[in-house]
Formats: C-alpha cells, structure tokens, sequence
C-alpha cells in the first residue's frame, strides 16, 4: 500500500497543479488540496459536485472553491489548523531532505519518501495529516535503522579492512625476511642494492657494500651439526645488526654469506665499519657448551665502492673478490677491491 | 636504416651531473653527438633552437621537470620528434605509466649501466613514427 501511495499522491498532485493552472485558480493551499483531493478521488460528494461545475464550464469562482473547501474537505477553522501544522511538517520535510541528500546514496529512499510526502504537503483533514505524520515518523525511524546499520556495517568493514591490512603488511615483511636470522632475505637485499644504486647515481652520494662470510663453517656444520650451524649464522647477524649504523642495510645474501650495504659511505669508512664487526665478534663471542669446544667465531669482509653506471652484478662480483682475498690471506680480516 | 653517416644527436636532460656524467661516458666513442641540459626548460630551448633525435629525460628536476618538458615538447613539436626516452629511479616507477601516457617512446631505470642505455635508445630511433 505504501509503495503505491507516494506514486499516486505524486500523480494527484502534478494533475492538481494543472488543473489550477487551466481554470486560472488563484494557487492558494485550499485550493491546491481541493484539487489534489478531486484528483486522488477520496471524496465521492466533491468529485460528483466538481465534474458537473467542470462539464457546465462556468469556472470556478473564488466563492465557489471556498464552499467547496468548507463543504468537503473541513471546516475554515480546521482548515486554518491543518494549513499551520502542513507547514510545520513541510518545514520538518525540507531539512530532513536536506539531511537525506547530505547523507548520499543510503538516504535516497528515504529522500524519495519525503519528497513524495512532500508533494501532499496541505493536508485535506485531519486523519488524512495524520496518516502524513505517521508515515514521517515512519520513514525518520526507517532512516534512522539504516544509518545505524550503515554505520555498524562500515565499522564492521573498516575492521575487516585493517586486518587485511595487518596480515598484507605482515606478509609483505614475512616475505622480505630471512627466516632464521631476522634480517632481509636476498629478495629484499635485490631490491634495495637497487634503489640505493639508483638514488646514489642520482645524487652521486657514495655508496659501499660488506660482503661478510663465517670463517670455516663448514667445519662448524661438520663438527657440531646444522642447528649450531643455525645458531653460528643468527650470532653473526645479531652481531652485524649492532654494529652497523642506522642507515646500513643488513641482508643474507645465501648460506654462510651475509650483505651490508652502507650509503653515503666512502671506502675508507666502509673498512672501518667492517673492522667494527669483526671486532664486535671477538668482543662478544658465542657461547655454546659443545664437546670439542668450539674455536673463536670469526668472519672474512670483502668491501667494494659502487660505480655510477657499473652493472649490480660486477659491483658485487668486486666485493665477493675482495672477500676471497680476505679468506686467502688468513681470514677474521678485511679486504677492499 | 638511414644510410647517412650523420651522428645522432643526443640530448642528456638530467640536473645530476653524475647522471650526465655517466651517460655521456657510455655514449661517447658511439655514434653519437652529445649535449646536456641541467632542466626541462634549458632543454626545451635547445631543442627549438636545433632538434635532438633523442633526448634522455630526468622525471625530477628543478625550474622544469619531467613530465612539464614532455608535455611541453610534445604540443610545440608534435608526436615524433624528438624521441623520449624517460629516465627515473625505481621509487618513480609509478610515473612511468604517466611518462608513457604523455607521449615519451621509453623509459629507463637509474641504475642503468651501458649496454642498457645503448639498447633503449637505438629501440626508439629504430622505431617507426608513430600513427
Ligand atoms: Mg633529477
């Protein structure tokens, strides 16, 4: 019933307004609901009455209309009554369409109610402005249920949303993690030799890279077994995590062999660092009660500058070669290419 | 292929002198003429007053950028000329679909090393006007 009758009220109202603009009827609210009312066809007795004043064609007189009004639809007192309150909902109606519209595409039902409420806006008598006032408080509490769903619903999402974020972020970070050290992984180490080669050819900013490797671990996974071995390689990153700076970029670059790389770093403060955590390992050794003891824990550095235009590859050939230099000369030392 | 021995004159537009540097450094020796242009806006008054085959473009630089020269460039000379080749790091990758939308022909990524650089711009010199 209520889906058909804001349609119908709207068609009653557009026939009202046309029909007081063909018969040159002043637009007042009487007569706009006396037409509305002969158009909806409520009133059996006015539109009877009306048809005949229409089929003589003798017009309508204001006199006419008014005992029309007073007749049919109420009595002048009444009517005044009615008049006020119609423009006191008419008022509530045109904010709450305001607040409908403000509200966007949820309230667009609820807009279309009003404005259909809106459209019977001089009600004819009182049951009829009460049905009106119903149906506001109606369509204000449905409004009112949907913007509470909808704010629960977009609550609900922006959570779900958070959590996809934190498990993406989380997987992004799990994906750029070597497992069993904590530091970067080599798809990380990939990425980022290539943003700090890119920004250094950029600014020409110096840019330095430690190619660190365990001393003799063979011997170690050989001896003692892989989860010394394990515990060997997460010494060795803890270590190199403390004594590199703050701007130094810590990877395992695959097996024994771990990656530092040092922007805004010359080669002669680039040895330094290195010297730093190969005396960080003697300072701070790993202690593990293992029969044989276990010998020193040292590691062989191999240092090289990047080259604006050199290729990534040959970059890192250098420092590996400088790291071999380093083991063939003795090891636990630092050599530069 | 042309048969005229005419070097390829090759504008380097970038506001890192190491980047000019460098690139020079690969092209020379090359068929090549060179010349730099430390913005877009010096590069665009080089290119009215004598037309590049190629000009190698930083996205970032001062008075004009990147992207302004490429728009600028492609309303005062048309589509074809000169041919673009943007250059921008990896943190500007996003502007690399921007670049291309705008009219450059390719793009290159800092780091780039010799046989890279060499390789893009004999693509788009190789390469046919566009329709
Ligand atoms: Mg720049």
């Amino acid at each position: 019933m209520y889906l058909a009758a804001p349609l119908q009220a709207k068609c009653s109202s557009e026939a009202a307004m046309a029909s007081i603009s063909r018969y040159e009827i002043m637009p007042t609210p009487d007569n706009y609901t006396l037409w509305y009312e002969y158009h909806a066809g409520h009133h059996a007795g006015l539109r009877r009455t009306m048809d005949v004043l229409i089929s003589n064609g003798d017009g309508f007189e204001e006199a006419t209309l008014h005992d029309l009004t007073s007749t049919f639809i109420s009595s002048a007192k009444e009517a005044e009554v009615i008049r006020e309150a119609s423009r006191s909902i008419q008022e509530a109606l045109r904010s709450l369409i305001e607040v409908a519209h403000r509200a966007g595409a949820e309230a667009d039902d609820f807009g279309i109610a009003l404005t259909n409420l809106a459209a019977r806006n001089y009600g004819d008598n009182k049951e009829s402005l009460r049905e009106m006032v119903d149906q506001l408080i109606r369509e204000s509490r449905k409004m009112a249920g949907k913007s509470q769903s909808a704010s629960a619903e977009m609550k609900d999402r922006s959570t779900e949303i958070e959590i996809l974020e934190r498990n993406l972020a989380q997987a992004l970070a799990d994906a750029r993690t070597d497992s069993l050290t904590g530091t970067a992984n080599r798809k990380a180490f990939d990425a980022t030799i290539r943003k700090l080669a890119g920004d250094a050819m950029n600014s020409g900013d110096d840019l330095a890279l430690l190619m660190v490797d365990a001393d003799r671990f063979k011997h170690v996974n050989d001896t003692w077994g892989h989860q010394v071995g394990d515990e060997v390689l997460r010494h060795i990153a803890a270590t190199l995590k403390h004594s590199v700076r703050g701007q130094d970029f810590v990877a395992r670059y695959g097996g024994e062999e771990f990656a530092v790389l040092l922007p805004f770093t010359d080669s002669k403060s680039a040895i330094s660092v290195a010297e730093n955590v190969r005396h960080a390992l003697i300072r701070e050794p790993l202690r593990l009660a293992l029969t044989p003891p276990m010998g020193p824990l040292t590691v062989s550095i191999g240092v090289a500058c990047y080259e604006p235009g050199d290729p990534l590859a040959e970059w890192i050939g250098r420092a590996d070669a400088a790291l071999y230099q380093a083991k063939g000369e003795g090891r636990d030392c630092v050599r530069c290419a | 292929m042309p048969t005229t021995t005419k070097p390829t004159y090759c504008l380097l537009t970038d506001d890192s002198p190491t980047v000019r540097k460098v690139a020079r450094r690969f092209l020379q020796g090359s068929d090549y003429e060179l010349d730099d242009a430390g913005n877009g806006q010096i590069a665009l008054e080089k290119c009215a007053i004598r037309m590049p085959d190629v000009v190698l473009l930083d996205w970032n630089m001062p008075v004009m950028n990147g992207i302004e020269f490429l728009r600028a460039a492609r309303e005062q000379f048309g589509r074809d000329h000169p041919k673009i080749v943007v250059c921008t790091t990896e943190s500007g990758v996003d502007y690399i679909r921007e670049a291309m939308a705008s009219g450059a022909d390719d793009y290159i990524i800092k780091p780039f090393d010799a046989p890279t650089l060499h390789a893009k711009l004999s693509g788009v010199l190789a390469a046919p006007a566009s329709v």
